[in-house]
């Protein structure tokens, strides 16, 4: 077999691409290419792609997030082929809007994010969901029970539930594919958003997909002006609030009478009673079934607005019920407040009774532990923990070989003796955070290190110093920046501009001069931005030149108004994939001078150089020859390799 | 029903060899599920993917209840003992990725005799691979993921032939192929008792 002579038919498209994923001819062939019918195995994130493209959407958006990046990404890879409009948009914000003006025109639209996405598109959500939409609009939120990679573990559904929006909860990659395709049915039915919600557990499982037809849906049409529907003026939002309820009214009897929300048997079934949705739902069939419990299932996959009739229906043909539910108690409440208002007495158990955690992810013995405490089997619930080390050299996620980041770092670290307070953001530079660098102290949310460095200044003698991706830059920090500027504050930014969304796979931003397959795009000046904020001093500097980088920072520190120095250098992996690494030099450490000072381990950090039996080598297959130890070695004991 | 744990650090292709287990089923016409870290993990951080093959619901694997444990890393295999039990098998890579923390930190990397000790304590049986050498001789030495594939197919723990494997490798891997069957095939002449 001449394997590398098989012709790829889509191997010249790669070039064209932002992407480098070592797989993503074959991802591309799967979620575009796999015929009717055809049984194919799919990451949840894709199912909920080739869903989209078979209900024929005319538009995708996102921002990227882990554990939701693989919507989008999918997406991107196929839009030219697959005729779509697709954008990796500014915020979740901007992508929500963008979506909800193409719906408002009748196309179908999907925009997908991660749970914290979320708050930054929800001030849009809440009040289109009084406008409604014309076209099907399906909002796809991915929560992070345990925070894998997230700030928090946020329960989304209350999102659906503060907006009045109807909810769907797939449990595997094959309901992941069906309920995407369904929820943009009840979004045209009902014409109002929905959301759909997955979870780590379920974005990231891969697992069979018989799939079905891709269709070419409808991609232009011409806006119908209404402003009494669509322009949310008070005398407008009042009237539209009453649609939404009566819509919601209308939302409920379909989710009476959904065969998403359906009854299962367990060993037969029995006079217990388990409620259940999502990822607890797979944990709870599980359990039951290894415990040889009997019990009927309610799984409710259209979980908001509750089937109120079908709830009091199952509640009356059992003895008890055990809600199982990741997170908050939401359907737990939900169904004590329908016994309450029937009248039914049937025995609850959930949460509420200490059978269930309200933190981190579950696993089925976490979930068998709450049905045993249920059945009267066994006095304790089991609690969930979080991701846990063990007395084992713990491995952290760390800067990889030759990120300008750690050089950043460094030479902040040189510059400011440590006596600064950094104000940090989302992306892999918060991996600061660990020794020998400690270069975060405060981080709540996308955009936080701009807006909270003035308050941290305005209070604090010492220096502050924000750091501030360049994809986070554009998401979220450009209006901290002009508050900055215009109130006064006195802060260092620093932009570590590595010109890509590295953390979530590469994405591209709008300072990016590649993107998705559809799309022409422009690359913002991130130079530009910062001084039409109005920022006076600005400086440009490559991380990789440490003391440039050093002395450029003690500069703006100097500066009694707001500073800013952008960092650029491109990440290290892209420049790996594409060989053009700047200096791309292998280095190895010179035994005779090196003087064991540890300078290299102890104040720099990278994978490639390691210290065992106190000597500091470089390994040579992981060094990705930016020569920045070179300069970091007091001794010059760090050379290039011959 | 088949639970394997699959563990070893950021960029070794566990993703990918997890991706080969459930084409493989898939093809077997059987039902799979797989599970995978993502994000932080990424960035040179423990990696552990699931992969369980019967009529399942749930795509994780609780403590002790591992059939399969398939390492990739001699450190990241002690640290998957968690998932072990009398009746698991594993199967672990001799490579080792030195961590941060081993020169910062003082911890101490543990030595093979360790690892052997400590899964003979807790497991069933243990098959140590040099999965780096053996990929490097077929020619591929990228491909220790692939010869990790190979050792668990030869198990034949997994209930699925050869050729189902043979043919998910070919879904999953495009550049050379005929090498990295080669690296399969001396992963799988290791534990397989009739080659």
């Amino acid at each position: 077999m001449v394997a590398e002579e098989r012709a790829c038919p889509l191997a010249d498209r790669s070039k064209r691409y932002f992407l480098y994923g070592p797989n993503h001819f074959e991802d591309m062939e799967r979620i575009l290419e796999a015929p009717p019918g055809s049984k194919v195995l799919l990451l949840g994130n894709e199912a909920i792609a080739r869903g989209a493209l078979e209900a024929g959407i005319a538009i995708g958006t996102t921002y990227p997030g882990t554990p939701a990046s693989e919507i989008g990404d999918a997406l991107a890879r196929v839009a030219k082929d697959a005729g779509i409009y697709f954008e990796y948009s500014t915020n979740e914000m901007v992508a929500a809007e963008f979506a909800m003006g193409a719906a408002a025109s009748s196309v179908r639209a999907m925009v997908s994010m991660k749970h914290v996405g979320l708050n930054v598109a929800a001030d849009a959500l809440m009040t289109f969901a009084y406008t409604g939409t014309r076209g099907g609009f399906v909002l796809v939120t991915a929560d992070d029970p345990s925070c894998h990679s997230s700030q928090n573990e946020q329960d989304n559904r209350y999102y659906a539930l503060l907006g009045g929006i109807p909810l769907l909860e797939p449990s595997s990659p094959q309901e992941c594919y069906d309920m995407t395709k369904q929820a943009f049915e009840i979004s045209e039915k009902l014409e109002l958003p929905v959301i759909v919600r997955t979870t780590t557990r379920i974005s990231h499982v891969r697992g069979p997909v018989t799939v079905g037809k891709i269709i070419e849906g409808l991609k232009k049409k011409e806006f119908i002006k209404d402003p009494t529907r669509f322009v949310t003026v008070p005398a407008v939002a009042r009237v539209r609030h009453k649609v939404l309820l009566q819509r919601l009214k209308e939302a409920e009897v379909l989710a009476e009478d959904s065969p998403l929300n359906r009854t299962e048997k367990v060993n037969g079934g029995g006079t217990l009673g388990i409620i259940t949705s999502s990822a607890a739902y797979n944990y709870a069939m599980d359990a039951a079934e290894e415990l040889k419990i009997p019990a009927d299932v309610l799984k409710l996959g259209f979980s908001h607005p509750v089937p109120t009739e079908k709830v009091s229906r199952f509640l009356r043909d059992h003895r008890t019920v055990v809600v199982v539910e990741e997170l908050e108690p939401i359907l737990e409440r939900a169904v004590r407040a329908i016994a309450q208002h029937r009248s039914i007495q049937t025995k609850i158990v959930g949460k509420d009774d200490g059978a269930f955690p309200r933190l981190y992810e579950f696993d089925q013995a976490i979930v068998a532990a709450g049905l045993n405490m249920a059945m009267g089997a066994s006095p304790g619930s089991q609690e969930a923990q979080p991701v846990q080390a063990e007395n084992l050299p713990v491995r952290p996620p760390v800067l990889c070989a030759g990120c300008p980041h750690s050089a950043t770092y460094f030479a902040v670290n040189k510059a400011t003796n440590k006596k600064a307070i950094f104000a940090s953001d989302i992306g892999c530079y918060t991996l600061g955070i660990a020794p020998p660098y400690n270069a975060a102290d405060f981080l709540v949310c996308m955009g936080s290190s701009v807006g909270s460095a003035g308050g941290l200044a305005k209070v604090n003698d010492q220096p502050v110093i924000a750091f501030i991706g360049d994809s986070t830059f554009f998401h979220a920090g450009i209006p901290g920046l002009i508050n900055a500027v215009h109130n006064g504050h006195r802060f260092l930014l620093m932009i570590l501009d590595n010109r890509t969304t590295a953390m979530t796979g590469h994405q591209p931003h709008p300072g990016s001069d590649r993107g998705p397959s559809c799309c022409d795009i422009t690359a913002v000046s991130i130079e530009e931005v910062v001084k039409g904020c109005g920022v006076k001093w600005l400086k440009v500097v490559d991380p990789y030149e440490i003391k440039t980088t050093t002395e450029t920072v003690k500069e703006a520190l100097q500066e009694p108004g707001v500073s800013v120095i952008i960092a650029r250098r491109e990440c290290a992996l892209i420049a790996k994939r594409d060989e053009k690494g700047a200096i791309s030099k292998k280095h190895y450490i010179d035994q005779e001078v090196c003087k064991k000072c540890r300078t290299c381990v102890d104040r720099f950090q990278c994978p490639a150089i390691s210290s065992v039996d106190k000597v500091q080598t470089i390994d040579d297959d992981l060094c990705a020859g930016c020569g920045v130890c070179a300069q970091v070695c007091p001794y010059k004991a760090i050379k290039e390799a011959k | 029903m088949v639970d394997m744990y699959l563990v070893g650090v950021g960029g070794q292709g566990i993703i990918t060899a997890s991706k080969i287990i459930g084409d493989a089923a898939v093809l077997a016409g059987k039902n799979v599920l797989l599970s995978e870290t993502h994000g932080m993990a990424q960035r040179g951080g423990s990696v552990i993917c699931t992969a369980r093959i019967g009529e399942v619901h749930s795509p994780l694997i609780p403590d002790g209840s591992a059939d399969v444990i398939l390492s990739f890393e001699l450190l990241e295999t002690l640290r998957a003992l968690c998932k072990a039990s009398r009746s698991t098998t594993v199967i672990s890579s001799t490579e080792r990725i030195v961590p941060l923390s081993v020169s910062t930190q003082k911890f101490k990397y543990p030595e093979k005799e360790d690892v052997a000790r400590e899964v003979g304590r807790t497991s069933k049986s243990f098959t140590l691979v040099d999965a780096a050498n053996i990929a490097a001789e077929a020619g591929v030495p990228m491909s220790s993921n692939i010869v990790m594939v190979g050792a668990l197919a030869g198990t034949g723990i997994t209930g699925l032939e050869r050729s189902h494997f043979e043919r998910a490798i070919a879904m999953n891997i495009q550049r050379k192929l005929a090498e990295n069957l080669l690296a399969f095939s001396g992963g799988f002449g290791l534990t397989n008792r009739r080659s």
